[in-house]
């Protein structure tokens, strides 16, 4: 890595050892001048072998939307530079969402449809010189009743000529959660936001992760990640109001009881959402990728559980042929089960008034409830470089349709939704 | 849970062959890397949509999205 500098200087100065063979057209230049005009030369070409550097810019749109009437419509902006023989790099990302929602849940609390946009933003710089290397990242999420902050470190060290790699990391995450508009109703954007000094509830996350790479061959590569995370703070929705049936009503609440029933048939006490104030939870994910002659497959496993009892298993494959030097397209499916946590209940019961005596933990949040996930869709990407490097620029679209079973849950049964995405990366 | 890990360790070290600097051609295809995966937006939505996470950066920030 030091050499090269150093090899610069000699070139460059063989280059100028070269130019002082006498000209007789620089006869008339002075040797101050040319001694000047030399020695900009020398810095000018040093500089240009000295930066060996990639630099990379990537803008993606991608749009989201479904049958519980939520969409959310997704820039991103992302750019990194690199110089592999340094082993250094810097990679930085910037995203917003903006959601507007009117789902069953908002349907059900009779609010209005509401609109939020969140920022995100995120940094990573990476040094990696030889075998050992090491990564620091942080990162930014702010709506207006949420902030979040991350920050993580991971270590990086390579094996037996790079064909295994070990990485630990340790991550950290606090979140300050707020409330807009008025109470019972959902989140509203705007001046109606209560500041985070009157109402919010922090909740902070400690994470760990332990990878392992291995190389199974010329053309197979092979992954496991064990994540183990730490989250304590009330995590419960603000917004959501759980309502609540009497012993003998609970049992007879059908799966997807409509609005209109279960305002019928509630009692009158509607409670906030609560969950435990801490949550553990382990994950392991194992990623296999093989490269066949012209196509590469890609899998990966995720099982995932946590002290709310909550198990879940995801697989996605995707397979990308190749179509030409340029082109490349792909099917990728995912699928997703999971049983509910240990609170769950579709119908929660209370007692009566006054004391009520309310469930000490109860959620309507339907992604803690048991259900399977079916994705399936595709994409394909064209290089859009030079004929010398078509890979210098790529256009991708992607398209996939998300179908969700809720197996006990009120209001709906099932969600079926599309996101779709068009990404340009560019190397500059 | 403990079988499966097993499992999966017993089978990646006996498929493990040493493959030298010069046979990775087929490695270092651009498809091999995270190249094509899912964007940050698909993650997300995936993120927010089951009720499991893990496998992704150590720095994520949270959100109040679902």
């Amino acid at each position: 890595m030091r050499l090269a500098p150093v090899l610069a200087v000699a070139l460059v100065a063989a280059i100028a050892r070269a130019d002082d063979e006498p000209n007789p057209a620089e006869q008339s230049v002075s040797r101050k001048d040319r001694g000047e005009h030399l020695a900009a030369e020398r810095v000018a070409t040093t500089r240009k072998l000295d930066d060996t550097s990639t630099k990379h810019a990537a803008l993606a749109l991608a749009a989201y939307t479904d049958s519980d009437n939520v969409t959310v419509f997704t820039p991103s902006l992302a750019a990194s530079i690199e110089n592999i023989l340094q082993g250094a790099s810097l990679k930085g990302r910037y995203i917003v969402d903006v959601v507007s929602a009117a789902s069953a849940d908002i349907v059900a609390t009779a609010s209005p449809r509401w609109t939020e946009v969140r920022h995100a933003g995120s940094l990573e710089a990476t040094y990696k010189p030889h075998n050992f290397g090491v990564t620091i990242a942080g990162s930014v999420s702010t709506e207006p009743d949420y902030f979040s902050f991350g920050v993580g470190s991971e270590m990086t060290l390579d094996l037996f000529e790079k064909n295994t790699t070990l990485v630990a990391g340790f991550g950290y995450g606090h979140d300050t959660v707020g409330r807009c508009g008025a109470e019972g109703s959902p989140a509203n954007t705007g001046p109606s936001c209560t500041s985070f000094g009157v109402f919010s509830r922090v909740v902070n996350r400690t994470s760990f992760n332990f990878g392992w790479t291995q190389l199974l061959g010329p053309s197979t590569v092979s992954a496991l990640v064990l994540d183990v995370g730490l989250e304590n703070g009330d995590q419960s929705k603000p917004y959501r109001y759980v309502p609540m049936f009497s012993s003998s009503v609970a049992p007879d609440v059908p799966n997807g009881a409509s609005v209109a029933y279960v305002t019928a048939n509630r009692v009158a006490e509607r409670p906030l959402e609560q969950t435990p104030l801490s949550k553990r939870r382990l994950s392991l994910t194992g990623r296999l990728a093989h490269r066949f002659e012209g196509s590469t497959l890609k899998l990966e496993e995720r099982v995932y559980v946590d002290t709310w009892a909550l198990f879940a298993s995801t697989t996605d494959a995707r397979w990308i042929f190749d179509a030409g030097k340029r082109v490349g397209i792909w099917p990728h499916v995912r699928f997703h089960g999971q049983k509910g946590v240990s609170f769950w209940k579709r119908a929660y019961v209370s007692g009566d008034a006054p004391s009520w005596d309310l469930p000490v933990f109860r959620t309507g949040d339907r992604e803690l409830g048991p259900l399977w996930t079916a994705t399936g869709g595709g994409g394909l990407y064209f290089y859009l470089g030079s004929d010398a490097n078509p890979q210098k620029a790529r256009l991708s679209v992607s398209i996939d349709g998300i179908y969700t079973s809720f197996l006990d849950d009120l209001y709906i049964t099932q969600r079926s939704g599309l996101i779709s995405s068009v990404t340009l990366e560019m190397e500059l | 849970m403990k079988l499966v890990f097993s499992a999966v360790l017993l089978a990646l070290t006996a498929a493990c062959t040493h493959v030298a600097p010069y046979e990775r051609g087929k490695l270092a295809h651009p498809t091999m890397n995270d190249a094509v995966s899912a964007g940050p937006a698909a993650e997300h939505v995936y993120a927010v949509h089951e009720g499991a996470t893990g496998g992704g950066s150590v720095a994520e920030s949270g959100c109040g999205c679902n």
